[in-house]
């Protein structure tokens, strides 16, 4: 075959080769980039608040748009508990859910019921926002608020937390349709995650005897501990950060209040709400200080998650 | 491994020479002082128990191993003279010149007639009609043109396993190369498509240099000119396949191959 | 041991049932979201929606021009993401087994994956909107554009990693350059897997609301400007649903119906084409 012709073909792969690759690196530079500019530009937006408020921001209750006054305790508080509480409802309900569809459930329901959860997990979130106030805070405030009221409402130490009026809107349902929300995220990571455990370990236990429930929780679940943590992070991670669903239910109120049945606010809902209409740089900035914070604490939740999930990747590694 | 150890062949027109090649996996030192030569038009088999490196010692002759960190080769493996583990060694011209068979059949996902095409445009621009001698010719070679003639436009991988790996050895000739390395070729394959692909070496060897590296020493037996026995590393024995498998010189070789070990 | 056996036994039981019934609560409120966007949604769901402009405060009209820039910024979202998101895929499977940048950006894109999703449109109001002084439609697809570049990343890498090293080698052994190897051969056998990374991207920008409040923000009006504030579907759903009139809550749940369905249906034949590709091999 003629000699140049493979010659100039050779140069020319030889470019294209340079070209293609350092293509694929300026992409895989730029979300290295793309975060940059996301805390920088956060940053930058928020200077005239932190310039103003300092670190009292965080400890601040004030939210006086007309006087200038601007603090950040509600909103984080608002947000840490309605993610408290989302967590401690979808953490044992993700948990079964996962047992059920590797251990449990029947082989032909095994795919569907799979793809059903992560359904749930594929339904927008203003989705069920509006799901939230139009139809379960009313049965909410009807039915379930008034039994709270009386038999917890009364109790000592966690009784204030329960006592208030039956509005339906509130800490609490916002708590509960998160969890809602990230069951799903959470339930398919563990199943995930219970996937890797080795067939040979589960049947060395079942071949002692070990009932399946001893099975799931003395080997699978020690095994796959990191990796179920590193899930809960993740579902964390996107209850804090979750806007729609809770900006529709949580009431939107700048107040304190120790009992989870009264309004609050969480980051992410009172910059939807207020952000539009923020009039003046102070406002806006507190706002985007608002954001800078709410980012700052997904980041280090979700660096988290993934570290405890690369840790159990990385063991199963080793093992196999 | 001293040289005098290894009964050195009569190769009086040797394509390949290896001189003191060592090979390392990171730290892990896989090929010891190796010294062979590798005869022009003929079949060279290279066997062993697995792990031994025999197949490591074919991915040198195309630098395959340059796909991996870590992984390097040191010492000199010369094609017509010219060293190819010279740092200025083109690796795309080289395999360009050195074709190769995988263990498992690696169709592309495009259809049988680009399969073929792929190679053979990366270094040639042939007319449409130039091209498709080009590939009939391939499969003609590769013994496959009379099951894939009406179906070229197909999938490569709607054949059979055994088409698989033909289309695979009509698709390393098809650019033309000068050596052909088989690792392992017909190890995922059933023994009617294992004949078919042994009675293909042996026509193919008028045209071509090979190498295959078989766990399967009755294959070594049928279809090689040489033989080299290797184990954990070391060439023990190289000589021809006549005299490795009736007249081993060396001990170790004649416990592997009459079955008292590996 | 009988009674250690037994107890034994009811744990397990009493865990299993436990486990079931977990799995029936998930059940549930999927099946009682769904149930109440069919109650609501499809009455309102009358031929008017897709003929008419979003109406003013207390008189009927329709979600066209919702549903058309919904789409156009999805479109475009999608457009500028998914290569950029392939690009930076193929480089973290291909090229990232030397140096620092591939598991930093691997690290950093998982984060971005689940990173709050308003945070993303207050960065793109920041950088963009506030320069242009004017809420846009291309603001709004550069929000969701971020939002699909982590998602497309995470499957490119994923599906490259699932192409057999063989394939690799084996084009390599005839001589192919890299770009060839990987544009022909790797990113041909992962075809199926990605496009499926890129419905579901689809999917899930479009339900977002919260990155398109502070970017592309609303109108009432037909738009087909891209430089100008664009309807969207989640946001009128947001501002219809919270408001009094009850013209407007009809139509919310007639788009809350129309976003789910499309959602839905984008996640179920994503899974249904990987599926088929996957048992073809």
């Amino acid at each position: 075959m003629p000699m140049f012709l493979r010659e100039a073909s050779l140069k020319r792969h030889t470019v294209l080769d340079l070209l293609f690759r350092n293509l694929t690196r300026v992409s895989a530079f730029g979300v290295l980039i793309l975060l940059a500019a996301i805390i920088g530009s956060l940053l930058v937006g928020s200077m005239p608040a932190i310039h103003t408020f300092g670190f009292g921001f965080l400890t601040s209750s004030d939210w006086d748009p007309v006087n200038d006054k601007f603090g950040a305790l509600i909103p984080i508080v608002g947000t840490l508990v309605t993610s408290a509480i989302a967590l401690l409802i979808a953490i044992p309900v993700s948990f079964g859910i996962a047992i059920f569809l590797t251990e449990l459930s029947p082989r032909i329901l095994r795919r569907p019921l799979g793809v059903a959860i992560e359904l749930l997990a594929g339904i927008p979130s203003i989705i069920y926002g509006m799901w939230g106030l139009f139809v379960f805070a009313p049965l909410f405030a009807d039915h379930v608020e008034p039994w709270l009221n009386d038999h917890i409402g009364t109790m000592p130490y966690i009784g204030p937390l329960f006592s208030g009026p039956p509005m339906g809107i509130g800490m609490l349902a916002a708590g509960i349709i998160l969890a809602i929300m990230v069951i799903p995220f959470i339930a398919s990571v563990m199943r995930d995650v219970f996937e890797v455990v080795p067939t040979l370990l589960k049947e060395s236990a079942y071949g002692l005897g070990a009932t399946t429930w001893e099975v799931m929780w003395k080997v699978v679940l020690p095994y796959t501990k990191i990796g179920v943590v590193g899930g809960i992070m993740l579902g964390l991670g996107r209850a804090l950060g979750e806007t729609m669903a809770v900006t529709f239910v949580i009431g939107n109120s700048h107040e304190l209040s120790k009992s989870l049945l009264m309004p609050g606010n969480s980051i992410a809902s009172a910059l939807a709400n207020e952000f539009t209409e923020a009039y003046g740089e102070l406002y806006t900035s507190a706002l985007i200080e608002l954001g800078l914070i709410l980012f700052f604490i997904t980041f280090v939740v979700l660096s988290l998650a993934r570290y405890m999930l690369y840790k159990l990747g990385q063991r199963e590694g080793q093992v196999s | 491994m001293t040289a005098e150890n290894i009964a050195n062949p009569k190769i009086t027109v040797p394509k390949i020479i290896v001189r003191d090649l060592n090979f390392y996996y990171g730290d892990y030192r896989a090929l010891k002082d190796i010294n062979l030569s590798i005869a022009e038009k003929m079949v060279t088999a290279f066997i062993g128990p697995s792990g031994c490196g025999k197949s490591t010692l074919l991915r040198t002759f195309n630098r395959m191993y340059q796909l991996y960190p870590k992984q390097k080769a040191a010492g000199e493996i010369l094609l017509d003279g010219e060293n190819i583990l010279d740092k200025k060694q083109d690796l795309n011209m080289l395999r360009a010149k050195i074709g190769m068979v995988f263990q498992k059949p690696t169709p592309f996902p495009m259809s049988i007639y680009d399969n073929i095409a792929f190679g053979v445009k990366l270094y040639e621009s042939l007319s449409k009609n130039d091209m498709d001698e080009r590939v009939e010719w391939a499969l003609r070679k590769a013994a496959l043109w009379t099951e894939a003639k009406d179906k070229l436009k197909q999938s490569g991988t709607s054949l059979s396993g055994g088409q698989q790996q033909r289309l695979c050895i009509a698709r390393a000739i098809a650019v033309k190369p000068q050596v052909l390395l088989l690792d392992e070729p017909t190890s995922a394959l059933d023994p009617i498509s294992t004949a078919h692909i042994e009675k293909l070496i042996d026509e193919l060897k008028e045209d071509f240099t090979i190498v295959i590296v078989t766990h399967n020493m009755q294959q070594a037996a049928r279809v090689s000119d040489f033989t080299a026995y290797m184990y954990l590393g070391d060439l023990i024995e190289f000589g021809d396949t006549s005299t490795v498998f009736t007249n081993p010189k060396r001990k170790e070789t004649e416990d592997y191959i009459t079955g008292r070990f590996g | 041991m009988l009674s250690l056996y037994t107890r034994r036994r009811i744990i397990n039981a009493v865990g299993l049932a436990i486990s079931i019934l977990a799995m029936a609560f998930g059940l549930f409120w999927l099946c009682w979201i769904l149930w109440t966007l069919l109650e609501h949604g499809l009455p309102a769901l009358a031929p008017v929606v897709f003929a008419q402009m979003t109406p003013p405060p207390g008189s009927s009209g329709g979600l066209l021009n919702a549903i058309a820039g919904s789409l156009m910024m999805t479109l475009v979202g999608t457009l500028i993401g998914t290569p950029i998101g392939i690009l930076a895929g193929t480089y973290l499977a291909e090229f990232g087994q030397r140096g620092w940048l591939a598991p930093i950006t691997r690290f950093i894109n998982d984060v971005l994956l689940s990173a709050p999703s308003i945070v993303i449109g207050l960065f793109v109001y920041e950088v963009y909107v506030v320069h242009i002084k004017h809420f846009s439609g291309w603001a709004g697809a550069l929000a969701l554009s971020i939002i699909v570049i982590p998602i497309v990343i995470r499957t490119t890498e994923n599906m490259l990693r699932l192409v057999p090293t063989t394939l690799r080698e084996a084009a390599a052994a005839l001589g192919a350059p890299q770009w060839k190897i990987i544009n022909f051969v790797t990113l041909r056998a992962a075809r199926a897997g990605i496009i499926t990374g890129v419905m579901l991207a689809i999917a899930r920008i479009s339900g977002e609301t919260a990155p398109l409040l502070f970017t592309a923000l609303n109108n009432q009006f037909w738009n087909s400007n891209m430089n100008q504030p664009m309807a969207n579907l989640p946001v009128v759903i947001f501002q219809f649903a919270m408001s009094p009139y009850e013209d407007w809550q009809k139509l919310a749940w007639a788009g809350a119906l129309l976003i789910t369905l499309s959602v839905l249906t984008l996640n179920i034949l994503a899974r249904v084409l990987f599926r088929q590709k996957a048992a073809s091999h």
